[in-house]
């Protein structure tokens, strides 16, 4: 994933933001529990967020321990325990990041491809440890991958087509439970994985069509220039009723643990930041110089 | 069940107050909100244990007001006047080449069986604008809205008097009525006397037909 999933800070409260942070840290050491510390590079707020919705069906907050870590060698920070939920968040993670290296490897060209190469090397151990512990969810990935990347070979022009091999591949990420929780997360899970591809693709329309990029926005509309200006309306519709369809499956989830600050990375994160990209406004605040901060 | 919890308020919460978060919880779980959605059937549900506790809280309330005489009428919304999500009074019989074959696909799509639909589809004589419409119906169905948007789009060109086409296309353009998720998006007052005025000729043509 990308990125675009994050909490709207001004409206949390403090409590809210500081669990934020606690369970991106709690995270991060699950993550080098579990895989060491190849995999902890590519944390990331989408994980945070899916850390929390795994774990909102529980009654309980566990207080937080206090860790050092690599990025915080000096003071130790207050970091979520280990729980059920992390431990899926920390599995899931490895394999959505190893894909994407996986991913890169086929697409990019140059010295992206030779990093890509010496990272998919590097992530072999990991991700077939990954593979192990989820291999359904692994299988459903490496088959939605699969049909991505034909998709983008024959140049598909069907957004929806394009999205919902990504979709499926975020859906994945639903643990089996074969109740109505897993088929409430499942439809949340493919509108999120749909709402990001559509938005990256929004996102990348001027560097996909220099670089000669696969980009189903592109193709969709038919673009000639980078301006997404005239089709920012029916994008921002069809974007909308994914959103739509996210909170609607979160109203049927019945969370408990952490409901008001998932729900302001719903209500208030998604919309903002999918209106930002349309607008052309939006920017990574993430990265090595604000590490873990919002 | 516990009413109150469902409710999410207590026993001392004044009735106003009661009636208050029931009606939120009642446009939340609303029916029409989860058309066409996968998800209807617990939302249906939801709906139904809403109105359930809501009644047994009133109730109670006016049993022990009127010292157990009384019954509380019964307000409540949702459950009832919901006639599943798909066609309702507004279809117009087909008869077309491929009459057979569209009800059998709008059987499979009220089944919830996208595939078999799509299956379906795919074997009809040429495409005309019911194959659009329902072709568009499977898009929305799983969520494949671009999609949707222009199956609907083609098939209220094809047949412009058709208000089961035209209502579908609407839906899709209203975000699912979800309120209070709609940024920046004014209603397409437009589209609603463009409305109005088809219903005003089909009346007239029903009347002089029968006359």
């Amino acid at each position: 994933m990308f990125g675009f999933i994050r909490p709207v800070k001004p409206e949390l409260r403090v409590r809210e933001a500081d669990r934020f942070q606690q369970v991106y840290c709690g995270l991060c050491h699950a993550i080098r529990a579990r895989y060491g510390r190849f995999y902890t590079f590519f944390l990331s707020y989408d994980m945070t967020f899916f850390a929390l919705v795994a774990g909102c069906g529980e009654t309980e907050t566990a207080p937080p321990c206090m860790k050092r870590c690599d990025a915080h060698p000096v003071t130790k920070r207050p970091c979520a325990q280990t729980d059920a939920a992390l431990e899926l968040a920390a599995d899931v993670s490895v394999l959505l990041a190893y894909h994407k290296i996986r991913d890169s490897l086929a697409d990019e060209k140059g010295a992206k491809r030779a990093l890509a190469a010496v990272l998919c090397r590097l992530g072999k151990r990991g991700y077939e440890k990954a593979r192990q512990r989820l291999p359904e969810a692994d299988a459903e990935m490496v088959q939605a991958l699969d049909d991505l990347q034909a998709l983008e070979r024959e140049q598909c022009a069907s957004m929806d087509r394009a999205a919902d091999a990504s979709a499926r591949m975020t859906e994945a990420v639903v643990p089996r439970t074969g109740d109505a929780r897993e088929r409430v997360l499942r439809q949340m899970f493919y509108h999120i994985g749909r709402w990001v591809y559509l938005l990256d693709a929004a996102q990348d329309v001027k560097e996909d069509m220099e670089q000669d990029n696969y980009n189903p926005v592109v193709l969709r509309y038919g673009l000639r220039t980078p301006d997404i200006t005239e089709i920012k309306q029916p994008l921002e519709r069809t974007l909308e009723r994914s959103l739509a369809d996210i909170c609607m499956a979160f109203d049927l989830l019945d969370a408990k643990r952490d409901a008001d600050l998932i729900r302001n990375i719903i209500f208030l994160g998604m919309p903002l930041v999918t209106r930002q990209v349309l607008d052309g406004t939006y920017q990574t605040n993430g990265g090595w110089g604000r590490h873990g901060s919002l | 069940m516990d009413p109150y919890k469902v409710l999410g308020v207590t026993p001392q919460t004044s009735d106003d107050d009661v009636k208050r978060a029931y009606r939120e919880l009642a446009r939340k779980y609303h029916p029409d909100n989860y058309i066409n959605n996968p998800l209807a059937d617990l939302a249906e549900a939801r709906m139904k244990e809403i109105n359930e506790a809501y009644d047994m809280i009133m109730n109670e309330r006016a049993g022990k007001s009127a010292g157990g005489g009384q019954q509380y009428g019964g307000q409540q919304y949702g459950g009832q006047r919901y006639g599943g999500a798909y066609g309702g009074a507004q279809q117009r019989s087909y008869s077309g080449p491929n009459a057979s074959l569209y009800s059998q696909v709008r059987q499979a799509i009220n089944q919830g069986n996208l595939g078999m639909a799509e299956q379906l589809l795919q074997r009809a004589n040429g495409r005309d604008a019911e194959w659009f419409y329902l072709m568009g119906t499977v898009y929305y169905r799983k969520g494949w809205y671009d999609e949707a948007m222009r199956s609907y789009t083609q098939a209220c060109q094809m047949d412009p008097s058709n208000m089961e086409y035209r209502t579908a296309l609407n839906n899709l353009n209203m975000s699912g009525g979800y309120g209070g998720y709609r940024p920046m998006q004014e209603a397409n007052m437009c589209d609603f006397c463009m409305q109005l005025a088809i219903c005003n000729c089909c009346l007239n043509s029903c009347c002089n037909a029968g006359c």
